[in-house]
C-alpha cells in the first residue's frame, strides 16, 4: 500500500493491473474539488496584499489595504455596525427559532412533519422575490404603513421601515428564520424521552427539566441555527442593496462595491479576507461550543 | 401538562402562527397583485385580469433567463451528484486523512459567506482568462452544493453498512460491479432527494451567481436587475409561477423524505 493511498483499494489485491488506473481515478476525484476550492481562494486572498496602479493590479506584497481599512473610521464603523446587525439577526432568530422549534416538538407527533415543512418552504421560495415583496410591504406606500394608518396607530405614512438599518434587520430576520427552526428542532428531537422522564421522576418541575435537560441538550442545534444567520448576515450584499437604501450600508455591500463602481479589487479582496477570518472565527466558536456540550 | 406549561405552549403557538404569517404574507400579497393593476402606488382591487401573464409570455429576456436557469440547474444536478457520490463512497470505504481533507475543503463554500466563494472564483477565472458564461456559473453552483450531496450520500452509505459490500467482493465482483449492482439501487432515493434539493438551491442561487454570470444571466440575476429599475406587473405574474414551482418541489422533497422516514422506521 505505497502508491495507492488514494485508491479505495478493496477490490483489487496489490499488484493487479487495474490498480494503477483506479489510483489515478481516485486521485482525480479527490483533487478536482480540493483544487477548485483552494486555488481560487488562495489566489484571491493573496490579491488582498496587492494594489491598483493606473487601472491594473500590481502584484507587490504589502499590508497597505489593511492599513487603509483600519485607519478609515467610516470603514471601521460600517464593519462594527454590520457585526452588531448580524449579532442582532442571529440572536433574534435563535430566540424565535427556538420558540417555534420547541412548540413543534411539544405538539402531537403527527404534526411535527407538516409543521416543519411549512417552516422550511420559505427557504425554497425565490430569495430575490422575497426581497421584492418585503420592500413593497415595508415601503412608504406599502401595506405595513397602510395597515398602521388603517388601525389608527399612525396618522401619516412613515418611512421608518424602509431604506435604513432597521429595514435590513427586519428583512434579514424574516429571510433567515427558517435556517434556525430546522437545526434546533433536529436536536430537540434527539433528546431521549427517558431523560425527560428521569428528570420528572426525580421531582424536577417543568421549568427545572427545561432549564437543566432540554436547554443544554438542544444547545448544539441552537448554536448552528444562530451561526447560519450570523454568517449570512455578515456577507449578504443583496438584502442591504434592496432594502437598505443609502443609509443601509453593510460590510458585504462595501466589499461588493469594490468590484463594481470603485473597481479596487485588491482592496475588496483584503476586506473579503477580514470577512473570511470573522466567519471562520464564528464557525470555530460554534464548533467549540457544540463539542463541549456533547462531551458533557 | 400543567396549567403553566399549557399557557407557555399556547403562547409559543401564537408566536409560530405570527412568524409563519410573516414568512408567507409577502409572497402571497405580491402574487395576488399579479391579477390587479396598480396605478400610482394604489392597487385597483376592482378589476382582476390575467394581462400580467400575457405580458410575461411576451417578455423574451425573462423566458431566456428561465431557460438558462433550467440548463444550469440540470448540469449542476448531474455533475454534483456524480462527484458527491464518488467522494462519499470513498469516505465510506476509507476514512483517512484524504477524506478528512476533502470533507473540510468542500464544506468551505457551503459554510462561508457566498460572496467569498463568488469573488474568489471570479478572480480566478479572470486571471486564467476564462470568460464568464453559464459554464462558470455551473462551476460555482457545484462547489456550493457539493457538501450537501456528500453529506446526504455518506449518511445513506453508512446506513447500508460494509458487510454487504464485502460480501459482493467475496463473490468476485469488481469495484464497479459492486457499485452498480449492490450500492446504486439502495442509493437511488438518497440521490433523488439530493437531486431535487440541489436543483432547488441552484434555481435560486443569487449571491454566487451574480459574480459568475456573463451575458447569459439566470432568473434571479435577471429579476434583480429588473426590480432595481422598478416594479412591473409581469414580475408579479412570474412570482406566482415560481411560487407554484417551488411548492411542487417542496412537496416532492417532503414526500421523498417521508417515504425514507417510513422505510427507516419499519
Amino acid at each position: 500500500m505505497t502508491d495507492d493511498s488514494l485508491a479505495v483499494g478493496f477490490s483489487a489485491p496489490v499488484g493487479k493491473p487495474g490498480l494503477r488506473w483506479e489510483a489515478v481515478f481516485w486521485f482525480m476525484v479527490c483533487t478536482v474539488p480540493v483544487v477548485a476550492v483552494c486555488v481560487p481562494l488562495g489566489l484571491f486572498l493573496v490579491t488582498g496584499f496587492w494594489h491598483v496602479e493606473n487601472g491594473t493590479m500590481v502584484p507587490a506584497l504589502s499590508l497597505d489595504n489593511y492599513a487603509t481599512f483600519f485607519s478609515n473610521p467610516t470603514y471601521v464603523s460600517v464593519l462594527r455596525q454590520t457585526l452588531t446587525l448580524a449579532a442582532e439577526v442571529a440572536l433574534g432568530n435563535m430566540l424565535i427559532g427556538f420558540g417555534i422549534a420547541y412548540f413543534i416538538w411539544r405538539c402531537p407527533q403527527a404534526w411535527h412533519f407538516p409543521l416543519l415543512v411549512l417552516g422550511t418552504i420559505p427557504l425554497l421560495m425565490s430569495y430575490i422575490i422575497k426581497l421584492y415583496a418585503l420592500r413593497s410591504i415595508l415601503g412608504n406606500n406599502g401595506f405595513l404603513n397602510q395597515a398602521l394608518i388603517g388601525v389608527g396607530l399612525f396618522d401619516k405614512a412613515s418611512d421608518l421601515f424602509l431604506f435604513n438599518q432597521t429595514s435590513i434587520l427586519i428583512t434579514m430576520g424574516i429571510i433567515y428564520l427558517p435556517f434556525s427552526i430546522l437545526p434546533i428542532y433536529l436536536t430537540l428531537e434527539r433528546i431521549p424521552q427517558s431523560l425527560l422522564q428521569a428528570s420528572a421522576d426525580l421531582g424536577g418541575s417543568a421549568w427545572q427539566t427545561f432549564r437543566h435537560v432540554t436547554l443544554p441538550c438542544s444547545l448544539p442545534g441552537t448554536v448552528v441555527g444562530g451561526m447560519f444567520s450570523l454568517i449570512l448576515a455578515l456577507g449578504d450584499f443583496v438584502t442591504p442593496q434592496m432594502v437598505g437604501g443609502v443609509k443601509g450600508f453593510t460590510f458585504g455591500r462595501l466589499i461588493w462595491s469594490q468590484f463594481g463602481m470603485a473597481f479596487d479589487w485588491p482592496f475588496g479582496a483584503a476586506m473579503a479576507t477580514i470577512l473570511l477570518i470573522l466567519s471562520l472565527c464564528v464557525i470555530v466558536a460554534a464548533g467549540a461550543i457544540i463539542k463541549r456540550t456533547e462531551a458533557v | 401538562m400543567t396549567p403553566g406549561e399549557r399557557i407557555v405552549h399556547a403562547l409559543l403557538g401564537c408566536l409560530m402562527t405570527a412568524a409563519f404569517a410573516v414568512l408567507y404574507a409577502p409572497i402571497v400579497l405580491v402574487s395576488a397583485l399579479a391579477f390587479f393593476p396598480t396605478l400610482r402606488g394604489k392597487v385597483d382591487w376592482s378589476s382582476p385580469s390575467a394581462a400580467a401573464f400575457e405580458k410575461l409570455a411576451g417578455n423574451a429576456s425573462i423566458l431566456d433567463a428561465l431557460l438558462n436557469t433550467l440548463i444550469v440547474g440540470m448540469a449542476t444536478v448531474a455533475l454534483s451528484l456524480a462527484l458527491g457520490t464518488l467522494l462519499a463512497y470513498r469516505t465510506s470505504r476509507r476514512n483517512d486523512w484524504v477524506s478528512r481533507l476533502v470533507e473540510f475543503v468542500i464544506f468551505l463554500p457551503f459554510l462561508l459567506p457566498p460572496i467569498i466563494t463568488g469573488l474568489s472564483l471570479l478572480s480566478a477565472f479572470q486571471q486564467a482568462g476564462i470568460p464568464r458564461s453559464l459554464v462558470t456559473v455551473v462551476v460555482g453552483h457545484i462547489l456550493f452544493v457539493l457538501a450537501l450531496v456528500y453529506r446526504l450520500l455518506l449518511n445513506r452509505l453508512r446506513s447500508i453498512g460494509a458487510s454487504i459490500v464485502d460480501a459482493s467482493h467475496d463473490l468476485g465482483a469488481s469495484g464497479w460491479q459492486t457499485f452498480r449492482y449492490v450500492l446504486a439501487p439502495s442509493l437511488s432515493s438518497a440521490l433523488l432527494t439530493s437531486g431535487v434539493l440541489v436543483f432547488a438551491l441552484s434555481f435560486d442561487e443569487t449571491l454566487i451567481t451574480v459574480f459568475l454570470s456573463g451575458d447569459d444571466s439566470t432568473l434571479p440575476i435577471r429579476l434583480w436587475a429588473m426590480i432595481r429599475v422598478g416594479f412591473s406587473q409581469d414580475i408579479n405574474a412570474l412570482v406566482i409561477l415560481i411560487l407554484a414551482f417551488s411548492a411542487v418541489m417542496t412537496l416532492a422533497i417532503s414526500r421523498l423524505l417521508q417515504t425514507r422516514r417510513a422505510r427507516t422506521t419499519e
